[in-house]
């Protein structure tokens, strides 16, 4: 075999496989069903580190450390794009979604929302780091604010 | 007797007053307003009565109240003396939370959380008329409520007063620690917290024997949970701080934050009282018999 043909099979091969590994898993992930149960991965993660912080205020067994890895991980979804936690077609009725179809009827407006997140949690992470209970408390409360409102007008109610 | 009394009470000094003053109230205390303005964070007054959605003014009423007998729509209690609750006396005021009667002596209907509220201490109810005379007047109109008969008719809700209103104040329980008294005023009068979290009778009344054990058939048509001491399905698996940062932040034990109407009873009421109010609540709230 000559070289040429051996590097077109090389490329070819190659190119097979990327297409097997990233175009079915992105055919995957275009499943609405499937864009559901991501999001509420991602949600759920979500809550741990959040719920690991909120474990710390409290007093209730979780130390210093366990609360930066949970803002760590609110950090990390708040950075994510909510295009991709919401892509359209995912409203309730699909799967179990609770996600209320009002949620795309303004994108600008729930993409501020999810922004808002971030920053919160910037000032949680900061808080942590000061060490102050109360102003950790505090910055807890903030960065639910900005779950909540969505969680408000967006969510529909959970069993 | 009692309200006689109440009336008389409420009179009495006007009639001392005399001469000079003209059918007005007499001034409250300095600092009532400033009381008053907490109480209205407790009794969650903003959230029902402000048409947030579409952008109404604070307190100019307009809200659809979705419920099983139909949409109420709130009621502006702005000062406006038109539209509003401007030219209500004090007397009119204690009289629509103890009795559910408008000053003209029709009844109000039980939307209107009246059969909590009755609970309030006259200075609590004061205080607050108070603080609501010190926000803008705003004109807007009241709507009708869309209501399905007979819920709809207003002569029949003396007798569901006659069935389901016990006119109060509820005195405190001597053998019971002051922050349990608290808590249960908290929960009962100002938070109102049964009527969402204790289901209704058929004819909308809230059913004693159920008493905050959760209601399948909420506002909104959601489904509000039990909040009695229940273990795993109630409150019972909660700590005193997991009760009191949720009511604080709306933060579940889980790390998730409550939505929906309780979102809202959070972000304008529960989040902005002392803590020693929402450790009160929680105290109360575990003390609660279990209800499956």
């Amino acid at each position: 075999m000559s070289n040429r043909v051996v590097n077109v099979l090389a490329a070819a091969s190659v190119a097979g496989m990327l297409f097997a590994t990233f175009g079915l898993s992105a055919a995957g992930a275009a499943d609405p069903a499937e864009q559901v149960k991501d999001r509420q991965q991602t949600m759920k993660k979500l809550g741990g580190g959040m719920g690991a912080v909120a474990k710390y205020v409290k007093n209730e067994g979780a130390t210093a450390e366990d609360a930066a890895k949970g803002v760590a991980t609110v950090l990390a979804v708040s950075k994510m794009d909510p295009k991709a936690i919401f892509p359209e077609g995912t409203a309730v009725g699909v799967a179990d979604s609770a996600a209320k179809p009002e949620l795309w009827k303004d994108w600008n407006d729930t993409q501020k929302r999810w922004a808002a997140v971030q920053p919160a949690a910037t000032q949680l992470e900061a808080a942590i780091k000061g060490g102050d209970r109360a102003q950790i408390a505090q910055a807890l409360g903030a960065t639910s604010k900005t779950c909540g409102g969505c969680h408000e007008d967006f969510r529909v109610k959970k069993n | 007797m009692r309200r006689v009394l109440l009336r008389a009470a409420l009179t009495l000094p006007l009639a001392l007053a005399g001469g000079g003053a003209s059918a007005a109230d007499p001034a409250p205390p300095a600092d009532a307003a400033a009381r008053g303005a907490y109480i209205f964070q407790a009794a969650g007054c903003l959230g029902c009565h402000t048409d947030e959605k579409a952008g109404g003014a604070p307190l100019a009423g307009g809200r659809a109240l979705v419920t099983p007998f139909g949409t109420f729509y709130t009621p502006n209690i702005t000062p406006d003396p038109v539209n509003g609750i401007g030219r209500w006396t004090d007397a009119d005021f204690v009289r629509a939370f103890r009795e559910g009667k408008r000053p003209d002596g029709a009844a109000l209907f039980p939307a209107f959380p009246y059969a909590s509220y009755t609970r309030m201490t006259d200075r609590d109810l004061l205080d607050l008329k108070a603080f609501l005379a010190t926000q803008p007047a705003v004109s807007a109109p009241n709507k009708p409520h869309d209501l399905t008969p007979p819920f709809s008719w207003r002569f029949l809700v003396p007798a569901w007063q006659w069935l389901y209103l016990t006119p109060g104040p509820v005195p405190d329980d001597p053998a019971k620690p002051p922050a349990w008294n608290r808590g249960r005023y908290l929960v009962d009068a100002l938070g109102h917290c049964g009527e969402c979290h204790t289901p209704r009778s058929v004819l909308g009344g809230m059913d004693g024997d159920r008493y905050l054990a959760g209601n399948p058939d909420g506002p909104d048509k959601d489904k509000v949970p039990n909040i009695t001491s229940t273990k795993g399905k109630g409150i019972g698996d909660l700590s005193d701080g997991d009760l009191t940062l949720l009511l604080e932040t709306g933060l579940t034990p889980d790390g998730d934050v409550v939505g929906g109407a309780m979102g809202e009873v959070v972000r304008n009421s529960t989040s902005k009282l002392t803590a020693a109010d929402r450790a009160a609540i929680a105290a109360y709230l575990k003390t609660v018999p279990a209800k499956n």
